[in-house]
């Protein structure tokens, strides 16, 4: 069965002005490879700034890449115009970060969720209403009439997530792009908020790509999980293992800074990651992880590591394997 | 729509806002009006048309006029007579006598006297006779003036019709006739020997309706008659309708003009015209200026910078010499009022381009725009479905806010004398009121008027914008 | 280099305007058949000279009338009358700039001159004189008290501001003008009616300029009144959102005296804004000049319009067209280089 969606050696690289003459580039995406199966859901793990993002919107084609290829059901839809890409646009839908601007504050929950529906001329009023009903119910937003005639500046911050996910799933799409979907969402909403997402993946079969810089939330929503850094993979395994064996440097850190509810381990130290996340327009040579790296070699400092299975389902980016 | 709710109520709280638009209700209002009761061709059937005026007095201030001045001005009497007052049979002839008694109490002469006839019958091949006398409150009856229809012509029929489209007007103080029958009475009654010649130089209304005295006439105050006398020779002798005008000094709500045109009927009908200006071409302009702002704004590229480079070449260009020099290079061609519209319209647009599309920049970059691409909206779709209400609200209020510019614009335009001169805007009549020097003699009711009702047209604009400007631009609304 | 840069493609566009609008005069006076009128008539003003210089020499009336019609022939050939209207198009363009326009039929100069160029040349500096003091009297009195009324929002003399500037933004120039005539000269004789110095002036310069001064009175109070009142308005907006800026209360935070608060950081940000505001208000100041001119009766070019309009002079027109639009693009461009010298954001 072909993946879903394939990304081959992307790289994203972005011109910017800086200062009176200069130019400068900013290698936000520099050669990442993955593939995500039917059906599938694969975290994108990562720090502010480390290109996840970038790549997520690269994945849906609302970014151009400098190089590389996307493919999606087979088809390369790299270089597509606008114009014929429609029928990807059916398949593949968003989940942005922030529920307080990723949808029209002059139009209702009703029209949000029927414009998909419109732009793809999909059944009659008649049944779009139903869709629009069944999609509301899907997101636990009821009474479905109540809610449909709602602005968004009346909603909270967690019922316009739904919005935006009903949105989302409304047109039954193959492949979802979810961007932090939760990081702006009260804490206690959160986990709820995640679960509705699982269950309607597994009802629809949805293959997700999950971005968050959150790696316990990873843990609990994704087959498969990917540690970004600075623009390139360093890690990819299955939850369980890349937790339990974490084998990337970085990856080892992130685990540890997760806060840990056992009091008993409250007096353990853990180690952190030296140095600040740096930026990337100016990453450093070699391995680009070498500056804050507990274990740095000299090869780590002029040769870059190409990402490889160690084990059976796990690749990692590092000179010490 | 509770986003709407919101701005009305905002909008509404300001006084300057429930001025303006009590101002703008009473412009409706009255522009309704004169739609339903005007005909569409007014301006060429009426108003250019002397004879529809020719009763009125020329160029005498409003009625109320007389409430401010110590002199007492005479109204502007018309005196319509159906039938005749008296009828008698006398000696084979039939006699239509038409008596209007008024009385005479003011400070100064009336302008003019004239008379009418309207639709004559008659059946003897000898037309009826027409005298004029008139009696005074000193008693002394003058016959002022006589003169005899117009005859059978040869080949004509019994009955004969006369003055049925147009009535036959006799303008009593300005017949050499009537200069001689008043010198006559002088000679006799005051013994004074005044040629008709230089009666008609003093003004015919001074000699019969004053007294002599000093050098000039004093204004002879009572009791008038002004008796009609028509004597026919056949039992079918008809008079459809018989007009006095005692021509007054004051007359109506505005006063007339130099050709004695009713200025409130003038000014009436400016209001229509004012806001169809002002309206349309502020719609036109801003539909305009709106979606080309987001066009530029969100395809950018070479779309952009094309409308960009448009927009500022446009801007560059001074209106007002761009405008006179079309509207007198094309105005003799096309109407032009819908030169002036045009021209406006066309100049205009960019002013508002220019600021909405740095607008449309940044609402571009919205999440909400990424998702809509995302679900797969084109891009007209993501323009006119997504950026267009955002900037919708501040659009509206550009709409308001040309809308006086451009009536002001076409007034301006009248004023230097590039308007329509078929139909009486306010520019026109205060063309007109300057142009025969209206300003120097001090006819202020012909001059003042106009300005201000364009005036307040342009206030009540002014004042909604104003009224508009916190709904729009919240950071004025922090004040309150 | 960025300065020149921008500057010279300021410039650029600018001529690009002014080329813009002469293609558009010259076409619409084509397509009208404008032009072909008035080459015909200078044309036909050369060949009556010659005409009289043929009577003089040939006697034969058939020899005479050949000549002529040939002499017709070639000048109308030189003046490319014998080509349709759109083959002229440079021509008339080069004509247009130089006023070559020919003679006016009714319209004299003062010195009785009815060349179109001489009529408009000795008009400008009057123009000019009157525009210029109006509005630097305005954009000095619209900055002072628009600064001043910003820095107290909402106060008794903000609301009076607004409402004055609202009522001067309605007021149509031209009334205004004529309410100036009848209260200040009809009423009260204390100003003159119009024109630009008494009929006839005096001789001793002094007198001369008071003269001057006591005609100009009145049209310079019209247009200052017409102009001063959205001035005042829009200094007042941009200040107020300046001067609500965070580096504002930050620079007060610091303890900076208000008055240097005020000068440096307020007023020298709000300048650009204010400045293109004023650019954009410059062409109501053509507009009320020509208007107040006429009013005023005041021998300028406005003024000029006015006449030429009644006596249907179409060359007065386009020169006049032309002319005012080369003083508007000059002035948009002396202002804009004001405003690149005082906005180092634009530099880059």
């Amino acid at each position: 069965m072909t993946d879903l969606l394939r990304l081959q050696d992307i790289k994203v690289y972005f011109r910017s002005r800086a200062g009176l003459f200069k130019t400068v580039e900013v290698k936000a995406v520099d050669g990442v490879s993955l593939s995500l199966g039917r059906g599938e859901t694969l975290a994108l793990v990562g720090e502010s700034g480390c290109g996840k993002t970038t790549l997520a919107r690269t994945s849906l084609r609302l970014i151009r890449p400098t190089s590389g290829r996307i493919i999606f059901d087979g088809a390369d839809i790299t270089h597509l115009p606008e114009s014929e890409l429609k029928w990807f646009r059916r398949k593949a839908q968003a989940i942005f970060q922030d529920p307080y601007s990723s949808i029209d504050p002059f139009m209702t929950v009703k029209q949000i969720l029927e414009e998909p529906l419109i732009l793809h001329k999909i059944g009659s009023r008649e049944e779009r209403m139903e869709m629009i009903a069944r999609a509301l119910e899907d997101v636990k937003l009821t009474p479905v009439e109540e809610f449909m005639g709602k602005y968004p500046h009346m909603l909270s911050g967690g019922q316009r997530q739904r919005v935006v996910i009903a949105r989302a799933l409304i047109l039954r799409p193959e492949y979802i792009a979810a961007d932090e979907p939760v990081s702006m969402i009260d804490a206690s909403s959160r986990a709820e908020i995640l679960y509705l997402m699982k269950e309607l993946q597994e009802r629809y079969g949805v293959g997700f790509l999950y971005i968050t810089h959150d790696i316990a939330t990873a843990r609990h929503f994704s087959d498969r999980i990917a540690v970004m850094y600075l623009g390139k993979i360093v890690e990819m395994a299955e939850p369980r293992e890349l937790i339990e064996n974490p084998l990337h440097p970085y990856t080892q850190a992130l685990i540890e800074a997760v806060p840990e509810p056992d009091p008993n381990n409250r007096f353990r130290e853990r180690k952190v990651i030296p140095g600040e996340p740096p930026s990337p327009i100016n990453p450093p040579p070699g391995c680009k992880f070498h500056p804050r790296c507990p274990y740095v070699m000299d090869r780590c400092r002029t040769e870059e590591p190409q990402l490889q299975e160690i084990k059976k389902g796990h690749l990692v980016a590092c000179h010490l394997y | 729509m509770s986003v709407g709710r919101d701005a009305l109520r905002e909008f509404w709280a300001s006084k300057v806002s429930k001025m303006g638009v009590a101002l703008l209700v009473l412009l409706v209002v009255v522009s309704v009006y004169v739609v339903l009761t005007y005909p569409l061709d007014f301006g060429l059937r009426y108003w250019n048309n002397p004879a529809y005026w020719a009763d009125n007095p020329k160029a005498v201030p409003p009625e109320w006029w007389n409430l401010f001045t110590d002199k007492k001005l005479p109204p502007h009497v018309i005196k319509d007579f159906h039938e005749p007052s008296d009828v008698r049979d006398q000696r084979g002839r039939r006699i239509l006598e038409y008596v209007y008694s008024f009385d005479f109490q003011y400070d100064e002469f009336p302008s003019f006297l004239s008379i009418s006839l309207n639709n004559v019958t008659f059946s003897s091949r000898r037309p009826p006779r027409v005298e004029i006398f008139l009696d005074r409150p000193d008693n002394i009856s003058v016959r002022l003036l006589r003169f005899t229809v117009t005859g059978p012509r040869p080949g004509e029929e019994a009955p004969y019709f006369r003055y049925v489209e147009a009535p036959n007007r006799v303008r009593i103080t300005g017949d050499k006739n009537v200069f001689s029958a008043l010198s006559a009475m002088l000679k006799k009654y005051y013994g004074l020997s005044i040629r008709p010649s230089e009666v008609g130089e003093i003004g015919a209304e001074k000699v019969a309706f004053g007294e002599p005295s000093g050098d000039g006439f004093k204004v002879l105050r009572g009791r008038y008659v002004l008796r009609a006398v028509v004597t026919g020779y056949d039992e079918d002798v008809d008079v459809g309708m018989l007009r006095m005008v005692v021509g007054g000094r004051v007359y109506g709500f505005s006063g007339t003009d130099t050709l004695g045109r009713d200025l409130a009927v003038g000014l009436l009908f400016g209001f229509p015209i004012a806001l169809l200006i002002g309206f349309l071409t502020s719609t036109v302009t801003t539909i305009i200026g709106a979606i080309t702002g987001v066009i530029s704004g969100y395809m950018g590229g070479k779309v952009d910078t094309g409308i960009q480079r448009l927009s500022d070449i446009i801007l560059n260009i001074p209106l007002l010499p761009i405008l006179i020099f079309f509207t007198f290079v094309l105005g003799t061609e096309i109407p032009r009022l819908w030169v002036i519209i045009a021209i406006l319209i066309a100049f205009s647009w960019p002013s508002l381009t220019i600021v909405v599309r740095p607008m449309v920049l940044q609402i571009r970059e919205s999440q909400f725009v990424e998702a809509a691409v995302a679900i797969g909206a084109p891009r007209l779709w993501i323009m006119f479905r997504h950026i267009f209400p955002q900037v919708a609200p501040f659009v509206f209020a550009q709409l308001i806010f040309f809308t006086p510019s451009a009536i002001l614009a076409e007034a301006a335009l009248s004023f230097l004398g590039l308007g329509d001169p078929s139909m009486p805007t306010w520019g026109q009549i205060l063309e007109t009121g300057f142009r025969s020097g209206g300003v120097y003699i001090g006819y202020w009711w012909w001059v003042l008027p106009p300005g201000l009702l364009i005036v307040f047209a342009a206030i009540t604009f002014v004042l909604i914008a104003l009224g508009l400007e916190p709904v729009v631009n919240p950071r004025l609304r922090r004040m309150k | 280099m960025g300065v020149l840069r921008t500057i010279g493609i300021r410039a650029l566009t600018l001529i690009g305007v002014v080329i813009a609008v002469l293609l558009m005069l010259v076409i619409v006076l084509g397509v009208t058949g404008l032009s072909d009128k008035m080459l015909k008539a200078i044309a036909d003003q050369i060949l009556m000279e010659i005409r009289q210089g043929l009577a003089r020499e040939i006697k034969d009336p058939e020899a005479l009338k050949a000549a002529i019609e040939q002499q017709r022939m070639e000048i109308y050939a030189a003046f490319g009358l014998d080509k349709p209207w759109y083959a002229r198009i440079p021509d008339m363009v080069v004509r247009v700039m130089t006023f070559d326009l020919g003679y006016t039929r009714t319209i004299k100069s003062f010195t009785g001159s009815q060349r179109v160029a001489d009529i408009i040349w000795e008009r400008l500096p009057n123009t000019i004189l009157l525009v210029t003091t109006a509005i630097a009297i305005s954009a000095v009195l619209g900055l002072i008290i628009g600064v001043k009324v910003a820095t107290r929002p909402g106060s008794r003399l903000d609301r009076v501001a607004s409402y004055f500037s609202a009522i001067s933004f309605a007021l149509p120039t031209w009334w205004t003008g004529i309410i100036f005539i009848f209260v200040f000269a009809f009423y009260f004789r204390l100003f003159p009616f119009g024109g630009m110095y008494s009929a006839p002036p005096p001789e001793e310069p002094l007198a001369r300029f008071l003269d001057l001064l006591w005609h100009a009175a009145l049209p310079v109070t019209t247009l200052v009144v017409a102009l001063v009142g959205s001035w005042i308005y829009v200094t007042r907006t941009i200040v107020l959102n300046t001067a609500q800026e965070d580096f504002v209360a930050a620079a007060r935070a610091k303890g900076l005296p208000e008055s240097v608060v005020r000068r440096r950081y307020i007023i020298r940000v709000a300048a650009p804004p204010i400045l293109t505001n004023i650019v954009l208000g410059l062409a109501g100041s053509i507009g009320g000049a020509i208007i107040t001119e006429t009013v005023f009766q005041w021998p300028g070019m406005g003024s000029l319009y006015y006449q030429a309009i009644f006596s249907l002079e179409e060359n007065l027109i386009i020169a006049l067209t032309f002319i005012f639009t080369v003083v508007y693009v000059a002035a948009r461009f002396i202002l804009e280089i004001l405003y690149i010298v005082l906005d180092p954001r634009v530099r880059y």
